[in-house]
């Protein structure tokens, strides 16, 4: 897909995950940007893991950095630095900046997997060839990170490892890294070989803008007017403390259901056969 | 003007304790054909790096003397400046890959030297029909098999039309029929176009004897610069391995007569015919598979395929790019699940060695590296480090226990992977392409490697595009096409008396082995010899 048409897309969900307070307004945004994920193209899974865990370690973590809420819950014992003290809101809270987390991870993912990242490049090799060239390495980065992790982990199968230990599991991701890292500076130095950053680029003719791009256009144009007009109406606010607010205003209920809808839509535009 | 000149260069790599070059002067002039050789590690790769500029402006380090690419000093131009008068083809396919798809790939490098629209898709077109990659041009880049994606990163920088052409290594991963077109496209784009040529090949059957000439590499340093025959006789004593096959069985068997390619060693010696091979008697078999189905992707990578490994056997597994030669390896295995059919029988232990090596590469030290499987399986210290001290040294590798794996060579990681697996004396070894970056001195330590495990009772088997390997290394020849297997079990014979799969001395005596060759032009024998 065309850069232009996925960033419309996947826009309204990542920009209500970083703008909106209201958990609901929060949970169309995560919904929308999952289901966006689940129609783009594989692999998924590690971008999917690696937005949910985020998301969930985020909640997790909350409730014991925060020391705010009148609500209480739970009174744990004394432990230094950690608020042992859980109260509602602090879980509220921890919920609504964990879809945040999630929501904008599983966004970036969409895009990342529904942007023609060649066209990506192209895009941006003449105006900002630096950025461009980490944007290309940042987009390949995670499917060649999941093809080496089959590799690494069938490597080390074959040598009698048990990769269901979660030891050993932790124990392959340095060399991930590593190996994500020194193919980054391959592509980087083929690049470079390859004449990338001089002057005067030209780009080789491109495919016309298709049916299904111009709808995925229009669907994310006006979910992004939404998402924009909600914000400014405030129909997206919400309060945590002291007390929770109501999160069931008719303006965020509607809001929310209509974001969803349109991204709903797009993603059921995206996995339209062809 | 020279189009390559290198004046009085010496290069270390940032940290690196010793020089990569070490004092190389050079000049190529254009519209050579030069073919450079050496050892793993013996400074080609950084020479050709050197030569776009990427040494040192990409690497770093201290870079002295001058290196000069058509009159330009290349610590005055960035490697993108330098690009529009070289192309360099870099060893590792996989990883020079730029764009998601073949065809983008091939326009990637016109559109950064800003070649008219029109005019890209065209060039693009061309270069990858001109690789036999035109039907690939719509594939996704990450689908692409080691071979694929060895064509299309050399489609890549032929499209760019430079006048001065760099390959490292660029027939590693093709079958011999796709490597023979390859370098029969290079030599054209030489003589017709007037390129000029840089080749660095662990294979040189077919170069050696159409280069212009051949330069050898050691510790950094060019120990041999002379026309081909010429450095066919310098080498002859001090490095065989790096000649043409045929050459060196000459040179084995002592004869004064150094035949730099088949048609020369033809004219030298009228081999007897071979008598007709018996079939190999069938042993025990450690593995197999039956009528074993897979599909990956859209393709079916196995249809059928049906063949047993044989303990204290050494197997070639050959067959074109795609063949399915890989899966059915990782399905005997037992890492790669079949749609239909079966592995039988089932080996107790099966070892796999894979064609990336930095899969491999988990620890600190190629020591620990090599511990690693040992401990997995719970053998005690002692009895752990002797072994692995055993198989250090058994790979070529004693001296680099405590080295990281990463500041390792490719040919060096390659063996540190298979030692990495070997070292669990499988019974059942699979070694997927060993050769490849792999020098001919190394080979021929893989070849004895292969044989002493088989000698122990290992079923081993190597899946290769190297005819000239296969036929030292192995017992048995199984050829595979189209997921299916088209011989089983073949005596090595087979190397010798195939069309397109066989080794140089197959073609040129009728013989599959170097020990067969030697045997046949030393053997007393008036009549066959003129």
């Amino acid at each position: 897909m065309k850069p232009l048409p996925a960033a419309l897309v996947t826009g309204p969900p990542l920009l209500a995950a970083i703008a909106a307070w209201s958990p609901l307004w929060l949970a169309a945004a995560t919904a929308g940007a999952a289901l966006l994920l689940a129609a783009a193209p594989p692999p998924r899974r590690l971008y999917a893991v690696t937005a949910i865990g985020s998301g969930l370690i985020v909640f997790a973590i909350n409730p014991f950095v925060s020391v705010q809420g009148l609500t209480v819950l739970w009174q744990g014992p004394h432990i230094p630095i950690l608020d042992t003290q859980i109260t509602v809101e602090e879980l509220a809270y921890g919920a609504g900046a964990g879809m945040r987390v999630a929501a904008s991870a599983l966004a970036v993912a969409a895009f990342v997997r529904l942007a023609d990242s060649d066209l990506l490049l192209r895009a941006f090799s003449r105006v900002a060839p630096r950025s461009a060239m980490i944007a290309a390495l940042a987009t390949r980065m995670l499917p060649a990170l999941e093809r080496d992790a089959a590799g690494i982990v069938t490597a080390a199968r074959t040598r009698a490892a048990r990769i269901s230990a979660p030891r050993t599991a932790a124990g392959l991701l340095g060399p991930l890294l590593a190996s994500s890292l020194e193919r980054s500076l391959s592509v980087a130095e083929a690049m470079e070989a390859r004449g990338y950053g001089g002057a005067d680029r030209t780009r080789a003719p491109e495919r016309a803008t298709t049916r299904r791009e111009w709808a995925l256009a229009v669907l994310g144009a006006c979910a992004l007017t939404l998402v924009a007009g909600g914000l400014m109406v405030g129909a997206t606010d919400f309060r945590y403390y002291d007390t929770l607010g109501d999160p069931w205003q008719a303006a965020a209920i509607a809001g929310a259901t209509a974001l969803l809808a349109l991204v709903a839509t797009a993603a059921a535009v995206v996995r339209w056969p062809r | 003007m020279a189009a390559l000149s290198f004046e009085r260069v010496s290069y270390a790599y940032p940290g690196a304790a010793r020089p990569a070059l070490d004092g190389v002067d050079l000049e190529i002039e254009p519209g050579q054909l030069v073919l450079l050789v050496g050892g793993s590690g013996s400074g080609k790769s950084t020479l050709l790096r050197a030569a776009l500029g990427l040494v040192p402006h990409f690497h770093g380090g201290e870079l002295r003397g001058r290196v000069r690419v058509s009159g330009l000093d290349t610590r005055e131009h960035r490697p993108g400046a330098l690009a529009r008068h070289v192309g360099l083809v870099f060893q590792d396919p996989e990883s020079q890959l730029v764009m998601g798809r073949p065809d983008r790939e091939a326009a990637f490098g016109l559109e950064n030297l800003g070649y008219p629209a029109a005019e890209i898709a065209v060039r693009a077109r061309e270069a990858l029909a001109a690789v036999g990659a035109a039907g690939l041009a719509g594939r996704p880049a990450a689908a692409l098999s080691g071979g694929e994606a060895q064509r299309v990163a050399i489609a890549s920088v032929l499209a760019m039309g430079q006048p001065i052409l760099l390959l490292d290594e660029p027939t590693s991963q093709l079958d011999p029929v796709a490597a023979e077109e390859l370098l029969g496209l290079i030599v054209r784009i030489n003589r017709d176009r007037g390129v000029t040529v840089v080749l660095a090949e662990h294979r040189t059957g077919r170069l050696f004897a159409e280069a212009d000439r051949v330069i050898a590499m050691e510790d950094g340093r060019l120990t041999v610069d002379a026309s081909p025959p010429v450095a066919a006789r310098a080498l002859a004593t001090t490095a065989a391995w790096v000649l043409p096959p045929v050459t060196q069985a000459f040179a084995r068997a002592g004869r004064t007569e150094l035949p730099l390619t088949v048609r020369a060693a033809r004219a030298l010696v009228t081999a007897p015919p071979p008598a007709p091979p018996a079939p190999l008697p069938r042993a025990d078999a450690t593995a197999g598979v039956v009528k074993a189905h897979k599909r990956l992707g859209d393709v079916d990578a196995l249809a059928g395929a049906a063949t047993a490994f044989e303990r204290g056997r050494v197997t070639a597994l050959i067959g074109e790019n795609g063949a399915g030669k890989t899966t059915l390896a990782r399905a005997v295995c037992g890492l790669l699940a079949l749609d239909r059919g079966r592995i039988e029988p089932v080996p107790a232990r099966a070892g796999y060695v894979g064609q990336d090596p930095a899969h491999y590469l988990l620890h600190d030290t190629a020591r620990e590296e090599v511990a690693y499987a040992l401990r997995n399986l719970g053998v005690a210290a002692p009895e752990r480090d002797r072994r692995v001290a055993e198989m250090l040294a058994r790979l070529g590798l004693d001296g680099f226990g405590d080295r990281h794996p990463r500041d390792l060579s490719s040919g060096e990681r390659q063996r540190l992977a298979i030692a990495a697996v070997t070292v669990m004396e499988p019974e059942l070894l699979v070694l997927d392409e060993p050769t490849r970056g792999v020098d001919g001195l190394r080979k021929l330590a893989l070849v004895e490697m292969a044989r002493s495990l088989a000698a122990d009772g290992t079923a081993v088997v190597v899946v290769t595009h190297d005819m000239d390997f296969a036929a030292e290394a192995a017992d048995a020849v199984t050829s595979m096409a189209a997921g299916r297997v088209l011989s089983d079990r073949a005596p090595r014979t087979l190397l010798a008396s195939g069309i397109f799969f066989v080794s140089q001395l197959g073609l040129a005596l009728g013989r599959a082995s170097q020990a067969d060759a030697v045997a046949l032009l030393t053997e007393p024998l008036e009549a066959a010899h003129v």
